[in-house]
């Protein structure tokens, strides 16, 4: 049942699309079609199930390239108020595992940033683990989005960090303003 | 209503016993680890605390119960074992970084537990014993 609706919603989405291109006149007609093509379209893209906890890291991010310890205890929040919607139902067993496993520990991390709106060097600490869990649920559950896997060679006294970007420019959440440039692209995920 | 308040005495946290989860059951400790973790970290992070006679004053008692509530919930050295091992890996950089920075043992803590004031050594001996173990672990996966 459900590959017959992602057929119908593939095919009408192609149909659609050739459609759309070459017959305007008929748009009228088609108008109840296409409001039923719509809905189902988004899934068929697939976006992946991390999408809301990514994005609530993604913001995370940013705030601590900013030095902007407020911002980056809302993003923490965020991201512990986007493990607890996660829906685990749809997922497989191995994914499951995967994903508990990291969640235990994730949540955590998201969950002292949020506590310490008033101590970057703490928030980044966990964020630095915090960017090893988030590494391993894009590999498990996909992107979505186009994503780079960052380092930076100086962090933890020279032991470096990685983080994971939006952008293929360089902006670094370790050492935020002092050097907002070091660092390097060292994966592209996606 | 000093005298009054000295009758709720709150719940003691202490089994007496070590359990198979507890951190010393499962990776190997030096014995001077050890002894800095009992006298400096279980008080607060672990199922047992060694309570010192003016914790039955209150509300003394009260502020120490909140403070073994929170730090076991952080970090109980007693269920070590029941932690994922990402989560161990995480917690055991967390203990490094604390005390590193010299924000553990809390100071409301030394301020009358003065043998939990570390020494340079003891600091020394618990980030370089964590640090071997999160290495072990770390190349186990």
């Amino acid at each position: 049942m459900k590959y017959f609706f992602l057929i119908t919603a593939i095919g009408i989405t192609i149909f659609a699309a050739c459609n759309s291109s070459n017959n305007t006149p008929s748009k009228a007609g088609s108008d109840s079609l296409q409001t039923k093509q719509e809905t189902p379209a988004p899934e068929a893209k697939s976006t992946t199930p991390v999408k809301d906890i990514l994005a609530g890291y993604i913001q995370l991010k940013n705030a601590l390239a900013g030095d902007n310890g407020n911002d980056a205890a809302t993003a923490g929040k965020t991201m512990v108020d986007a493990f607890q919607k996660f829906d685990k139902s749809a997922l497989t067993a191995d994914q499951k595992k995967v994903y508990e496993d990291v969640e235990d520990d994730a949540r955590e991390h998201a969950e002292h940033i949020g506590k310490n709106a008033g101590n970057i060097p703490h928030q980044r600490e966990h964020f630095d683990m915090l960017s090893k869990d988030m590494y391993e649920l894009v590999k498990t559950f996909g992107a979505g989005q186009s994503l780079y896997k960052d380092s930076c060679p100086m962090y933890n006294d020279g032991k470096g960090a990685t983080w994971l970007s939006e952008v293929k420019e360089i902006s670094n959440p370790y050492l935020g303003k002092k050097m907002p440039t070091c660092g390097t692209v060292k994966e592209e995920l996606k | 209503m000093v005298i009054a308040i000295q009758f709720i005495q709150p719940a003691r946290n202490k089994n007496g016993q070590v359990i198979a989860t507890d951190i010393s059951k499962i990776y190997s400790l030096p014995q001077s680890v050890q002894a800095t973790l009992k006298t400096a970290c279980y008080d607060c992070h672990s199922n047992n605390t060694n309570y010192p006679w003016y914790t039955n004053i209150q509300p003394v008692g009260w502020m120490m119960a909140r403070h073994i509530k929170e730090g076991k919930e952080e970090l109980n050295l007693s269920e070590f074992g029941s932690y994922s091992e990402r989560r161990q890996l995480s917690k055991l950089r967390s203990i490094e970084n604390s005390i590193k920075d010299g924000s553990m043992p809390i100071s409301s803590y030394t301020i009358i537990h003065k043998n939990a004031r570390l020494t340079k050594e003891e600091k020394a001996q618990i980030i370089d014993w964590a640090k071997i173990i999160r290495d072990s672990l770390a190349n186990k996966n």
